[in-house]
C-alpha cells in the first residue's frame, strides 16, 4: 500500500474516532459529576467534582425491575426466533414445494412492513387477547418483527451447505429430521449466533411496542423507563446520563466478553 | 414430519428428494408471522375505512379518512421530509460506511482496536441515544453552550434546516456501525486473487477500490440500503424524543404524524389510512430494489467468477 | 458431528423450555384484563409522580377501614391520557381516575363512559360544598359533575431570580410597561430577560394564555371552546396577539428558546444559575427548583402574579393554569359507594395535612387553616390568596381542548411564537381547531 493512502486513512478514521467517542466521554463524565458541577461546567470541561449519586439515584428509581422486564422480553424473543426460524429457513432452501418459495418472499416482503404502520391494530389485537400491560404482549409482537431479518440471515446460511452434503445424507437414508440436527445445524452456527444478537439487540433496545403496549411500572422496561425519567418533574441531566449508560451496561459486558462472536455474527448480516 | 410428499420438479441442486423437508417446516413461523404481521396488515386496512377513538366500536365511514388525507397539507408535507430523510441517511451513511467497514476489514491491530470503539453505539437503544444528544445538544448547557463559535445561538432545535440536520447527524452516529458492519464482513469475504490479478494489470488502490472492491459489495450495499429505507421511513422514536417533531411541523415526518393522529388525537381510522399509505410505499421501494437486483434469487456475486 | 447435534438438540429444546416458561411469568407479572371487572377491589388510576406519596397514603387509611380494597395504579406521566383512552372503554378500565377536567373527560362523558356524581352529591353534600367553587366548575360538564378535586392548585406564576433583580436594580414587575422595562435593562446586560422551554410547546402556551385573558378577558376563550370560532377573528384577539409580538420583538426570550426545553431541566437551570430573569411556569416550579438546589429555592426564588395590562379587558387578578386535579369515576364500576367513600377523603383534614407537606395546595374550604403547616407557608399562603380572590381561574387551553386539538394548537403557539405563522395564519388555525 501506498503511503498517502495511509494518511488519509489515518486522518478519517481518527475523525470518525472524535465522533463516536466524544459524546460517549461527555456522557460519562456527566454522570460522575453534581448537577450543579455541570451545568456550570459545561459538558466538554474535566470534571471538578467526583459523585455516584446520579447512580444511586437511578437506581432506586426503579430500575432494577426495568432491567429483569426488559431480559425477560430478550430471552423469551430470542427463543422464539430460535425455535422458529431454522425449520423455517430449512424447508425454504430445501423444500420443493411452492408453499416454501412463497413464504420466502413473504418473509421478504415482511423486511418492508415497518412496524410502527401496523401499531394501532396490534394495540387492538393485544387488548382484545387480554394481553395488554402484559409482557408477553411485548414479546410477541417484537419476535414476529424479528423474523423477516432472521430468514433472511438464516436462510442465507443454510444455502452455502453445498448438496454434497445433503446427498450424502440422503444415502444414507437420512429423514429430513436427522438432517436437520446433525448437518444443517452444526454447519449454521453462524447464522444462528447473527440472528440470536439481532433479536436480542432488537428486543433489548425496543421502544415502540412496549410504549402503547404497557403502561403499569410492574411491566415497564427499560428504554420505557429511560423515556419516563425524561418527562418526570425535576429531571438532572447527570442522573438521566446515568440512567442512560445503566441502560447499556448489560449490553456492554456482553460485548466485553463476548465481542467476538457478536460481531461475526452482526458482520453475517450483510451476507453474500 | 414429512408428510407432503415432495413435488417432482427439475431441482436447482439436483441430486435425490429423498429426506428432504416438507412445507411442514415453514408453518409455525408462517402462521406467527401473520398473526402479527399479515393479520394487523389487513387490518389497518379495514380501519382506514373507519371512524373509530378506542371509546366505542368502530363506525364505518366510506373513504372520509381518504378524502381528509390528501387534502392534508401536513401529511403532504411530512411525505416530502420522509423522503428528505430517508435520502440524506442513503448518501451520509452508505459511503461512510463503505469505507469504514473496508478500512476495518484490514487485520492491523490498531483497526481491530479503533473498530471495537466504533461499535458502541450499536449497543445503545434508539431511546437512549436521542436522550443523550439532546442533553449534549442543549443550547445553553449542552456542547453549543461551550463551542459558540462553531453553533451560533445553539438554536438547533427551532429551525428546521438545522433539525434535520441534527436527526440525520445522530442517526448516522447511530446506524453507521451497524452497516460499516456490513460492509466489513463482505470486504473480507472477497477473493485476494481479485485484487492480485489487478495489481497484476497495474491498478492502484483507488482503481482497485472501485473495480474490485465495490462490485464486490454490491448485494451488501442493497441489503443495506434496504434497511437504510425502511429503518428511514419508520423512525419514529428519535424524532419523538428529540424534536417532537418541530419546530412547528417542521421535522414530523410520516411515520411520527401518524402516531400522533393515533396517540394524541385518537384518531385511529385517520392513522390507519396513513399507516397504509406508508405500508404500500415501503413495500413498493423494497420490491422494486429487490426486482432490480435480483435479491430474491439469492445469488451470490462470488458464484460469478 | 454428533457432539454438535446433541449440543443444538439439547440448546433448543432448553430454548423451548425458556419460552414457554418465560412467557408464563410474563402472564403472572401484568395484570390481567380478560375477566370481567375485579371483585372486592377498585382500581385508583393515577399521574405518576412526586404527589403518589399522598396518593398512597389516603389509600392506606381507606384500606384500613373498607372491606373493598383500593388498588392504587400510578401510570407514568408522559403519556397519561394516551393510556387512559386506550383501556377507558374496556375491562381493564379504573374504577376512578386521575383527570385534569374539561377537555380532558369531555369525549368520555359523551361516550357515556363516566358517572355523574350528582348522586353522590345528593348523599353527601360535602363533595361538593367543600371546595372551592371556582375549582368545581372546571370538572363540570353540561350542567352535570363529573369530578372531585383531588390534588393540589396549580396556578401559573411569573416567577424570578432574587438576585438577579437586586443586581440590576429591578422590582418584579406589575404592569405590562413595567415588564417591557425590565426585558430591556437585562437584554443590556447579557441577560436572558425571560427563560422559555419552548420545545415544550405548552410553556410558550402560557404566555398566550395570560396575555389573552388580560388584553381580551377571560370570555374570548370560553367563547372559542363552547364553539364560537369567530372570536378569534375579533379585535380584541389581534391586539392580544400583538402585544405578544411585541414582547417577542423586544428580545424577552432570546433565540434558541425554541431549543430549551423545561422538561430536561433546561429553563429552570436558566432560572437558578441567574443567566435568566424570569420565567412564567406552574406552581411546581418551586419544587423542581427545591429538587435541584434547595438553597436557591427558599432564598432566591421570588414569585408574582402575571402583570397587569392596562386598557385590557381581564382583571388582573385572573388565574390561568390548572385549577385541580379531579378524580372521575366510571360508570361501569361495581362499586360505586366504595368510589363516594374513598372521595370523601378528598376534603378531609388528613388529606390536606398530607398535601401541605410535600408542596401541594388543596382548593378544599379547610385548606386555609392549614397554611401554617405547608412547607413553605409564605409561597402556600401566597398561591391560596391569588386563587381565592381570582375572578376566573382558566384551566390551560390545551386541557380545555379535547386531546384530538392538542398537537394543532400547539404547533400554532410555536409558529406563531418563532415567526412561521402570521396573525393571519395563527387566527386561521386556531378557527380550524
Amino acid at each position: 500500500m501506498k503511503p498517502r493512502r495511509n494518511v488519509w486513512a489515518g486522518f478519517g478514521s481518527t475523525a470518525w474516532l472524535i465522533v463516536v467517542a466524544l459524546p460517549l466521554y461527555v456522557m460519562i463524565s456527566a454522570t460522575i459529576q453534581t448537577q450543579q458541577g455541570y451545568s456550570s461546567h459545561g459538558p466538554l470541561s474535566f470534571p471538578t467534582t467526583f459523585t455516584l449519586d446520579n447512580y444511586v439515584g437511578a437506581f432506586t428509581s426503579g430500575f432494577g425491575l426495568y432491567f429483569i422486564n426488559t431480559l425477560i422480553v430478550t430471552l423469551s424473543v430470542v427463543a422464539i426466533v430460535v425455535v422458529l426460524v431454522p425449520p423455517l429457513c430449512y424447508s425454504i432452501v430445501r423444500s420443493r414445494s411452492r408453499f416454501a418459495t412463497g413464504v420466502f418472499r413473504l418473509f421478504l416482503l415482511g423486511l418492508a412492513v415497518p412496524s410502527t404502520a401496523v401499531i394501532v391494530p396490534i394495540f387492538y389485537l393485544i387488548s382484545v387477547a387480554g394481553l395488554y400491560d402484559n409482557l408477553l404482549g411485548v414479546i410477541l409482537p417484537t419476535a414476529a418483527f424479528a423474523l423477516p431479518v432472521c430468514t433472511l440471515i438464516m436462510s442465507g446460511t443454510m444455502r452455502d451447505i453445498t448438496p454434497e452434503l445433503y446427498e450424502a445424507m440422503a444415502v444414507d437414508g437420512a429423514t429430513p429430521v436427522r438432517t436437520f440436527f446433525q448437518l444443517v445445524m452444526p454447519l449454521s452456527k453462524g447464522g444462528l449466533s447473527t440472528i440470536i444478537v439481532f433479536s436480542a439487540l432488537q428486543a433489548w433496545n425496543g421502544f415502540l411496542f412496549p410504549l402503547i403496549l404497557t403502561q403499569s411500572e410492574s411491566t415497564r422496561v427499560i428504554t420505557l423507563g429511560l423515556f419516563n425519567f425524561q418527562t418526570q418533574y425535576g429531571v438532572n441531566v447527570p442522573g438521566l446520563l446515568a440512567a442512560v449508560v445503566l441502560s447499556m451496561l448489560p449490553v456492554l459486558l456482553v460485548y466485553l466478553f463476548a465481542r467476538r462472536a457478536l460481531v461475526q455474527g452482526l458482520m453475517g448480516m450483510g451476507g453474500k | 414430519m414429512t408428510t407432503l410428499a415432495p413435488r417432482k420438479r427439475s431441482a436447482r441442486s439436483g441430486g435425490p428428494s429423498v429426506g428432504r423437508p416438507g412445507a411442514v417446516w415453514a408453518v409455525p413461523a408462517t402462521i406467527f408471522f401473520a398473526l402479527f404481521a399479515l393479520v394487523p396488515l389487513i387490518f389497518v386496512g379495514v380501519l382506514s375505512f373507519t371512524s373509530w377513538s378506542g371509546l366505542a366500536d368502530p363506525v364505518f365511514v366510506g373513504f372520509d379518512n381518504w378524502v381528509k388525507l390528501i387534502a392534508d397539507p401536513i401529511l403532504t408535507k411530512s411525505f416530502g421530509l420522509t423522503g428528505l430523510f430517508v435520502i440524506l441517511g442513503l448518501i451520509t451513511q452508505t459511503p461512510l460506511s463503505i469505507l469504514l467497514g473496508v478500512w476495518a476489514a484490514g487485520h492491523q491491530k490498531n483497526r481491530a482496536v479503533l473498530s471495537a470503539i466504533y461499535f458502541v453505539p450499536l449497543l445503545l437503544s434508539s431511546a437512549a441515544i436521542s436522550i443523550l444528544w439532546r442533553a449534549l445538544l442543549d443550547p445553553n448547557f449542552g456542547i453549543p453552550g461551550q463551542l459558540p463559535w462553531l453553533f451560533g445561538d445553539g438554536n438547533l432545535f427551532g429551525k428546521q434546516a438545522s433539525a434535520i440536520a441534527v436527526l440525520t447527524f445522530v442517526s448516522m452516529w447511530q446506524f453507521t456501525p451497524f452497516h460499516t458492519l456490513i460492509y466489513q464482513g463482505a470486504a473480507r469475504a472477497i477473493p485476494p486473487v481479485l485484487y492480485q490479478a489487478a495489481q497484476i494489470d497495474g491498478a492502484g488502490t483507488v482503481r482497485q477500490f472501485f473495480s474490485v472492491t465495490l462490485p464486490q459489495l454490491r448485494n451488501s450495499i442493497i441489503t443495506s440500503g434496504i434497511l437504510m429505507v425502511v429503518g428511514g421511513l419508520t423512525t419514529f422514536d428519535t424524532v419523538l424524543i428529540l424534536t417532537n417533531g418541530g419546530p412547528g411541523t417542521d421535522t414530523t415526518i410520516t411515520a411520527f404524524y401518524m402516531y400522533q393522529k393515533a396517540f394524541r388525537a385518537f384518531d385511529f381510522g385517520q392513522a390507519s389510512a396513513i399507516a397504509v399509505v406508508l405500508v404500500v410505499i415501503a413495500t413498493a421501494i423494497s420490491l422494486l430494489v429487490v426486482r432490480l437486483s435480483g435479491y430474491d434469487k439469492m445469488q451470490s456475486a462470488q458464484e460469478g467468477i | 458431528m454428533n457432539t454438535h447435534s446433541r449440543w443444538l438438540t439439547r440448546s433448543l429444546a432448553g430454548a423451548a423450555v425458556i419460552a414457554v416458561g418465560l412467557a408464563m411469568a410474563g402472564c403472572s407479572t401484568g395484570s390481567s384484563g380478560a375477566s370481567s371487572r375485579p371483585e372486592n377491589v377498585i382500581h385508583v388510576a393515577v399521574y405518576g409522580d412526586a404527589t403518589n406519596k399522598v396518593e398512597e397514603q389516603i389509600v392506606a387509611t381507606f384500606n384500613k377501614t373498607s372491606d373493598v380494597k383500593v388498588i392504587l395504579d400510578k401510570i407514568p406521566g408522559a403519556d397519561y391520557q394516551q393510556k387512559l383512552q386506550t383501556i377507558i372503554s374496556t375491562k381493564a378500565a379504573p374504577d376512578v381516575f386521575f383527570n385534569w377536567g374539561g377537555g380532558s373527560i369531555q369525549d368520555f362523558v359523551k361516550a357515556g363512559l363516566l358517572l355523574p356524581l350528582d348522586d353522590f352529591i345528593a348523599e353527601d353534600p360535602g363533595l361538593k360544598d367543600n371546595f372551592l367553587p371556582a375549582v368545581f366548575n372546571t370538572a363540570v360538564i353540561d350542567g352535570k359533575p363529573y369530578g372531585v378535586p383531588m390534588r393540589g392548585t396549580q396556578p401559573v406564576m411569573l416567577f424570578n431570580n432574587k438576585t438577579v433583580l437586586a443586581a440590576n436594580n429591578i422590582t418584579p414587575p406589575t404592569t405590562w410597561e413595567e415588564l417591557l422595562a425590565d426585558v430591556k435593562i437585562l437584554k443590556a446586560k447579557g441577560i436572558t430577560p425571560i427563560a422559555l422551554g419552548g420545545a415544550d410547546q405548552w410553556t410558550t402556551l402560557m404566555w398566550y394564555e395570560y396575555i389573552y385573558d388580560r388584553v381580551a378577558g377571560p370570555g374570548l376563550f370560553e367563547k372559542a371552546i363552547s364553539g364560537d370560532k369567530s372570536v378569534w377573528d375579533s379585535a380584541a384577539s389581534k391586539k392580544a396577539l400583538g402585544y405578544i409580538k411585541d414582547l417577542i420583538d423586544a428580545g424577552a426570550f432570546g433565540t434558541n428558546f425554541d431549543s430549551v426545553k423545561f422538561t430536561d431541566g433546561g429553563s429552570p437551570t436558566l432560572l437558578r444559575t441567574g443567566r435568566a430573569a424570569f420565567e412564567l411556569m406552574g406552581s411546581w416550579n418551586y419544587s423542581t427548583q427545591q429538587s435541584a438546589d434547595p438553597d436557591f429555592a427558599a432564598k432566591d426564588l421570588g414569585y408574582t402574579a402575571f402583570p397587569a395590562i392596562s386598557g385590557g379587558e381581564g382583571d388582573a387578578g385572573n388565574v390561568v393554569g390548572n385549577p385541580n386535579n379531579f378524580y372521575s369515576v366510571i360508570k361501569a364500576t361495581r362499586y360505586p359507594d366504595t368510589a363516594r367513600d374513598f372521595l370523601k377523603l378528598m376534603y378531609s383534614d388528613e388529606f390536606v395535612k398530607a398535601s401541605m407537606a410535600i408542596g401541594n395546595l388543596p382548593t378544599t374550604t379547610n385548606t386555609e387553616q392549614f397554611l401554617d403547616t405547608a412547607a413553605d407557608p409564605a409561597y402556600a399562603t401566597f398561591q391560596f390568596d391569588l386563587v381565592k380572590a381570582a375572578p376566573s381561574f382558566q384551566l390551560s387551553w390545551d386541557q380545555a381542548y379535547p386531546p384530538a386539538a392538542g398537537t394543532p394548537l400547539k404547533t400554532a403557539v410555536q409558529q406563531f411564537f418563532n415567526g412561521q405563522l402570521d396573525e393571519a395564519g395563527f387566527i386561521q388555525a386556531m378557527q380550524a381547531l
